[in-house]
């Protein structure tokens, strides 16, 4: 049996809050990257908010914010070095709603970079408030106390379902609240990267995650509402894998 | 291998920056400067660079600090209302001292204003448009030829200091045709600095392209900025002069105005009247070494501007210390017309205008 290891890339113990999926993500995000012996060409593009102390977590180069513009930030980096690992950390707020029209055209342009989006449902960084594209109908956050009213505040969507329509790499939707939804995971996150390596195109794995500051729980109960209410919204598995020939 | 053509202002400053060694460019349309775009989108390729037509000017200019922050030279150019939209990403270039090449072709007007040239963008490109304190090195052609070289230039001067450099244009500037000589072609290698990111093994030292007061420390990242800020406005003030020995009043414009103005200063002189010119380069650092050079009894300056208030004004009197009074001839969406500013110098030194108060 082989023994557990810190992978080298991280450099810090991460300060995120206890029972959020952020830590975990980047813990496979860097066992990734070092199995598939790529660290030395990675580059980190976190978004701001939590995905942000990645930036120091990781012993690689980063760059950070601004909000919702990674993908382009990304696609900029990704043409001036195109034989470097580039991907991007990013929560629901900025992939889902104020980066969404940035989102959509990495997509279908796309460029072959790996993405990562870390769906909890709300905005973590500023204090819980609703996050418009992916609160559930009902859930009470900090800018609605009352619970998410489908006609004042709008409704979720399943914005990787609606991107898989375009014609990009893959899309998967994975899940953090067992051990074998984290295995699952972190395929999606290995395939991501090894579509870069293949010079495929772009690669989008959201991933299902507990902010159990924000809503209030405690992490197991937290976990559990990811499985029994969010998967329900938000569906795990592979969306599109278009298995292509390299793309350059 | 210089060249000469004969093109467009926008063409020139596209042409210019291929020829800097700029390989990566993103925009988004907009008149009147979409021919830097256009251009950018027939020819980037075949120089070996990438260009994008962004899905925004926000997303444009990101992109653009993605590339500059990688290393490549990169460009990206708007006008009015699509400038507005550079202000997040130009706040975020200063923040971690990424040096790019950015240009604002004004346009006239106040939201969406109007598709012609103004000059009314000033205050937003010398002032600063985005939070935080930051300064954008301001390069203002008034001719073709300046299009081109001051572009050229705009590349190494951004290094330097590494900082953005805005190359603020008018519209008229940019749809005018002139013959320019061309700069030769230079390559530059995406690794000269050790600022960039990319990927890099594990012993070597990371940089992290954001906020740089979080990896510096407050106070040295505080004394940096205000020592570059200084050190850029001591050293890189550029200015024309014309006829200011002797002049008793003295016109101030840049990009068309001052086209007009240098006109208007030779007619004047034709019937002995003694009028003067200076033309700010860099509009930012404002260039109040030029004012050392005016003739010490002048009466007056006279802004010369595509505005309504005269944005310009401030830095006037701030230049002059406040010792002489400053007129404005604004003519807002039309360009100044000579015999119009001969008169309107005429009403000055006769006393029958009122001096501005700055807004």
């Amino acid at each position: 049996m082989e023994a557990l290891r810190k992978p080298e890339l991280i450099v810090q113990p991460c300060g995120f809050c206890g029972g959020c999926g952020h830590g975990i993500i980047q813990r496979l995000i860097a066992e990734s990257l070092e199995e598939l012996n790529i660290a030395d060409k990675a580059i980190n593009c976190v978004d701001i908010a939590c995905c942000f102390w990645t930036i120091d977590g990781l012993n690689l180069d980063g760059i950070a914010g601004p909000h919702g513009r990674m993908p382009a930030v990304a696609t900029g980096i990704k043409a001036t070095r195109p034989d470097d690992i580039v991907y991007i950390h990013a929560g629901d707020g900025a992939s889902y709603t104020i980066g969404i029209a940035e989102l959509t055209h990495i997509c279908l342009r796309d460029v072959p970079v790996t993405m990562i989006v870390v769906n909890n449902g709300v905005f973590g960084m500023t204090g819980g408030q609703l996050s418009p594209g992916t609160t559930l109908v009902g859930q009470k956050t900090t800018s609605t106390p009352r619970g998410r009213d489908k006609i004042a505040n709008g409704q979720p969507g399943d914005f990787l379902a609606s991107l898989s329509h375009h014609d990009f790499e893959f899309a998967a939707r994975g899940a953090l609240y067992s051990v074998p939804e984290i295995a699952k995971t972190k395929k999606y996150i290995k395939k991501g990267f090894e579509n870069q390596i293949a010079k495929k195109g772009f690669s989008l794995i959201e991933i299902l995650s507990a902010c159990p500051t924000n809503w209030n729980m405690p992490p197991v109960d937290a976990n559990k509402r990811v499985e029994e209410e969010m998967t329900k919204v938000f569906p795990l598995g592979i969306f599109k894998d278009r298995g292509g020939k390299s793309n350059g | 291998m210089a060249e000469q053509a004969f093109i467009k202002g926008n063409e020139a400053i596209a042409e210019a920056a291929i020829r800097a060694g700029c390989r990566f460019y993103a925009g988004y349309p907009i008149t009147p400067q979409s021919e830097i775009l256009e251009y950018m989108g027939a020819h980037m390729a075949e120089a070996g660079g990438t260009f994008i037509q962004g899905e925004s000017e926000v997303a444009s200019i990101s992109m653009v600090w993605g590339a500059a922050a990688a290393g490549n030279r990169a460009m990206t150019s708007s006008s009015g209302p699509g400038f507005d939209l550079k202000q997040e990403g130009l706040s975020y270039l200063s923040s971690c001292d990424v040096p790019a090449v950015v240009v604002s072709m004004m346009r006239y007007g106040i939201g969406g204003g109007d598709i012609t040239a103004g000059q009314d963008s000033y205050l937003q490109a010398v002032k600063g448009g985005g939070n935080g304190d930051y300064r954008l090195l301001v390069l203002c052609p008034n001719s073709v030829q300046e299009c081109a070289d001051l572009t050229y230039g705009a590349f190494d001067l951004a290094e330097k200091y590494r900082n953005v450099v805005l190359i603020l244009g008018d519209g008229a500037v940019g749809q005018m045709m002139q013959n320019v000589n061309l700069p030769p072609r230079v390559e530059h290698d995406i690794n000269s600095y050790d600022w960039v990111i990319k990927g890099k093994p594990a012993c070597a030292k990371k940089n992290k392209a954001t906020n740089l007061n979080w990896y510096v420390g407050d106070k040295a990242w505080s004394e940096h900025v205000y020592s570059k800020l200084h050190t850029m406005q001591e050293n890189e003030q550029r200015w024309e002069n014309f006829m200011v020995d002797d002049a008793e009043l003295v016109f101030v414009a840049i990009g068309v105005s001052s086209r007009v103005a240098k006109q208007t200063v030779k007619m004047a002189r034709a019937q002995g009247i003694k009028l003067g010119m200076v033309r700010p380069i860099t509009a930012w650092p404002f260039p109040r070494k030029a004012f050392e050079e005016v003739n010490p009894d002048v009466k007056g300056y006279m802004v010369v501007e595509m505005s309504i208030i005269g944005q310009m004004t401030e830095d006037v009197y701030g230049a002059t210390k406040y010792t002489k009074p400053v007129y404005k001839h604004c003519t807002h969406i039309d360009i100044p017309i000579a015999e119009n500013l001969l008169e309107a110098a005429k009403d000055a030194l006769a006393g029958k205008l009122k001096p501005e108060v700055a807004l």
